[in-house]
């Protein structure tokens, strides 16, 4: 009884230290609780009314978009390579506790829950299976002596995702990139933006920040230029003009639009990367190569064993929030007439007069998608800020 | 580690030639090295470019499509290219300039709210953030249209007492027309602008010379608002109210007439627009305003300042100093991303444009026209908001 009566008085005290401070402070609460109140019953009134046969049928679509039937198996191969990846990094170099766990296993359940049939079932209980075992093995059944090695595994693996991903969509007579679509090319799309635009971003980020004068200008005018135009405006120029600007061997200059798509992608997020580099670079005090130049280090030496290992370790989250970006705007690519995994949930009601003003239930499918990936990359970094410490002084 | 032994064998050689021993010779032959690599890609291409029609004079010839958003310029579909083009600029700039304008104040009242002590406030931001951060832009402008186009349709739009038309056609709200007597009014409005201006400097000065108060706020305000309502009174009211109407026509097809019509696209545009950089804005706000020393928040309580006053003459005023260079690249993203208007249908800048390459082709030199618009675009807000930059970093701190 005494219990009960502490944690009501604790709890009466928390609502009061909280919530109602002062007159103006109780008002606001009310107010947002009156405003809260009117948009959650709105939402359930939605949520009453909603049919989610829009999405239920075309599932398929929404994934995979237009890719031939029997070929749902590299889709699921995509699934579970990535698991394996992303959990024996998380085994390997994560600490999560119990409640991450819930998290991640009550999205995937509504993800499942979504997108999953009868048929799929055993893919499903796969994907679980796979998604564990690497975790587990990784954290107790790893010996000390091999974990050094892994982490080198891991990390060329991830270096590696693009091209696998690649080889297992086209091996053994697989679909050309143009039947590529849904919410599958958005990861290929972004995948492939992020890995080329890296290296890439690297170097002109590095240039930017040169001594020669030469390389600096030019740096600075291709970094200024691709972010003066927005997106949609080079995607617009690849899909009218890239093939003429492509050499004439080999059929360079018929490339698929999925290709012009991943060149632009990839240019584009050059030019964001080597901002975010830059202003890496220059968080780096000048007594750091002032030291590497008394070590009698050359500046490609100190360049890249001094400065840039620091600059990136500072400029993380900012690489992490601009891989964010660039993973949104794969949605983008409806310019180029891609069924994306926006365009595929926008067309459908549109073109099916069985779904018509069934717009919002498969836009909402779509957002939450796209919110779940961003979601998980942005608590990532936000961890990883933690685990290295940075902004803590 | 990246010297590789064929790498250190070259550079051992060049070391033993005396000339190329210095540094300086080194670099400009390098540079001169990089010069001559870039100038063949530069000119390979530039010649491929030349196989292409180059040229603007297509922009003179009739654009042949009709706009459904026309501001300030009277345009037809028998108007140039250019005509169309200016339209467009105008139309980015509208909905740039009212986001813009709307963005600031979301994302002030949200990154100060995310610091509340209020737990609803604060959790109500943070989850506006967690929402709306993580949703690509276009699926917003999307769902906005979406929202837009579900509004009762015409025959039962919301009239809310005559004063308005809401309907899936548009928002039309009630707007002020001018008379011809409105010039006189302006201009007093005008003098009264220019009068309280410089009676707010003088009482500046004399408080800073008196060290008393002189109410330098509050007597600039009373005069400014006088004066225009005598301005008013003077005119005999120098303006009508232009009030939405929906009628039905002969052939019983409904049309909506007067006020100032707020379109669907253009209002989801505008809602995707500054909710999802107001996201942004709030992160900035709330960083700078963490970052200044508590010891100003203790202070402005120590002195006995109620929370507004804290907020508005204390620890707003010195977050700006780390606010605005952040704040001018979201600006400059919204800009940007105001080109997604497209997919909506808004004919911006942009969609313009594609029009024009739709119907022509020239897509390399209509790409330089868009290039161009959005430097230029960029480099007006840059320079508006270095000002204001200069403006507020003047005082040392």
């Amino acid at each position: 009884m005494r219990l009960i009566n502490e944690i009501t008085r604790d709890g009466f005290f928390w609502i009061k230290e909280n919530l109602f401070q002062s007159y103006l402070n109780s008002l606001m609460t009310l107010l947002i609780v009156v405003f809260i109140g009117y948009l959650f019953l709105d939402f359930l009134g939605f949520l009453i009314n909603a049919d989610w046969t829009v999405v239920e049928v075309n599932r398929r679509l929404l994934l995979l978009g237009r890719l031939p039937l029997g070929n749902e198996i590299r889709g699921w191969l995509i699934l579970w390579f990535s698991m394996i990846l992303i959990s024996s990094s998380i085994g390997i170099w994560g600490s999560p506790n119990i409640k991450d766990f819930l998290i991640i296993f009550i999205i995937s359940l509504v993800i499942f829950f979504i997108f999953g049939t009868l048929n799929s079932i055993y893919h499903i209980l796969i994907t679980y299976l796979i998604s564990f075992s690497p975790y587990f093995f990784s954290k107790y059944f790893l010996r000390k002596k091999y974990f050094e090695l892994s982490k080198r595994v891991l990390i060329f693996s991830w270096i590696l995702i693009i091209p696998i991903f690649i080889i297992i969509l086209l091996i053994g007579n697989g679909p050309k990139p143009n039947l590529w679509g849904g919410f599958l090319l958005n990861i290929i799309l972004a995948s492939v933006a992020i890995v080329a635009g890296f290296p890439l971003g690297l170097i002109l980020g590095l240039g930017r920040a040169s001594s020669f004068p030469v390389i600096k200008i030019a740096s600075t005018f291709y970094i200024e230029v691709i972010r003066g135009a927005p997106l949609v405006a080079w995607l617009l120029l690849a899909w009218f003009v890239l093939p003429t600007f492509l050499p004439n061997l080999f059929g360079l200059n018929e490339v698929s639009i999925v290709v012009r798509a991943m060149i632009v992608l990839s240019i584009f997020a050059s030019a964001y990367i080597a901002e975010v580099i830059r202003g890496g670079l220059q968080s780096i005090p000048k007594g750091q190569l002032e030291a590497a130049d008394a070590l009698g280090l050359s500046t490609i030496d100190s360049t890249f064993n001094i400065i840039l290992p620091q600059a990136i370790r500072v400029v993380i989250p900012a690489l992490v929030s601009t891989f964010i970006a660039m993973f949104k705007d794969t949605s983008l690519v409806f310019i180029l007439a891609l069924t994306d995994l926006l365009q595929v949930g926008r067309l459908i009601p549109e073109q099916e007069p069985e779904f018509f003003g069934r717009q919002l239930e498969a836009l909402l499918v779509v957002a939450f998608l796209f919110w779940v990936v961003s979601i998980s990359l942005s608590n990532l970094s936000s961890r990883l800020e933690k685990a290295m410490g940075i902004g803590v002084r | 580690m990246f010297r590789t032994f064929i790498f250190q064998n070259f550079i051992d050689w060049i070391d033993r030639i005396s000339f190329l021993r210095k540094r300086k010779t080194r670099r400009i032959s390098f540079q001169l090295l990089f010069l001559g690599f870039l100038g063949l890609i530069i000119w390979y291409f530039v010649s491929k470019a030349l196989q292409l029609d180059l040229g603007f004079s297509h922009l003179n010839s009739r654009a042949g499509f009709g706009l459904s958003h026309t501001f300030f310029i009277d345009y037809s579909s028998n108007d140039s290219r250019w005509k169309a083009y200016f339209t467009g600029v105008i139309n980015t700039i509208r909905i740039c300039s009212l986001g813009i304008l709307l963005t600031t104040i979301l994302g002030t009242i949200m990154g100060v709210a995310r610091l509340s002590s209020n737990f609803l406030i604060s959790r109500i931001s943070a989850l506006y953030i967690e929402i709306l951060r993580n949703t690509p832009l276009l699926v917003q402008i999307v769902f906005w249209q979406i929202v837009f186009l579900k509004l009762p349709q015409i025959s039962n739009a919301i009239t809310t007492g005559g004063y308005t038309a809401i309907s899936n056609r548009g928002i039309l709200i009630p707007w002020i027309e001018a008379n011809p007597k409105f010039d006189i009014f302006f201009a007093i409005v005008v003098i009264a602008i220019l009068i309280s201006i410089f009676l707010k400097v003088f009482l500046n000065r004399r408080e800073e010379e008196k060290g008393q108060k002189l109410y330098s706020n509050f007597i600039p305000l009373i005069m400014f608002f006088g004066i225009s309502l005598l301005g008013l009174l003077f005119t005999g009211i120098p303006f009508n109210w232009n009030i939405p109407s929906v009628a039905q026509n002969e052939f019983g097809t409904y049309m909506q007439s007067g006020g100032f019509e707020l379109s669907p696209e253009f209002l989801a545009l505008l809602f995707a627009l500054v909710l999802y950089t107001g996201t942004f804005v709030t992160e900035i706000v709330r960083g700078s305003i963490q970052s200044l020393p508590k010891g100003q928040t203790e202070a402005a309580l120590a002195l006995g300042f109620s929370s507004y006053q804290r907020i508005i003459l204390v620890i707003l005023p010195q977050a700006l100093r780390s606010i605005i260079p952040p704040l001018t690249n979201q600006y400059l993203n919204l800009t940007k991303n105001s080109s997604l208007a497209v997919v909506i249908a808004y004919p911006d800048l942009f969609m313009v444009t594609r029009t024009i390459i739709n119907n022509s082709g020239h897509a390399l030199p209509m790409f330089f026209v868009v290039l161009f618009t959005y430097l230029s675009l960029s480099l007006i807000i840059s320079l508006i908001m270095n000002l204001l930059n200069r403006q507020v970093t003047k005082v040392r701190v």
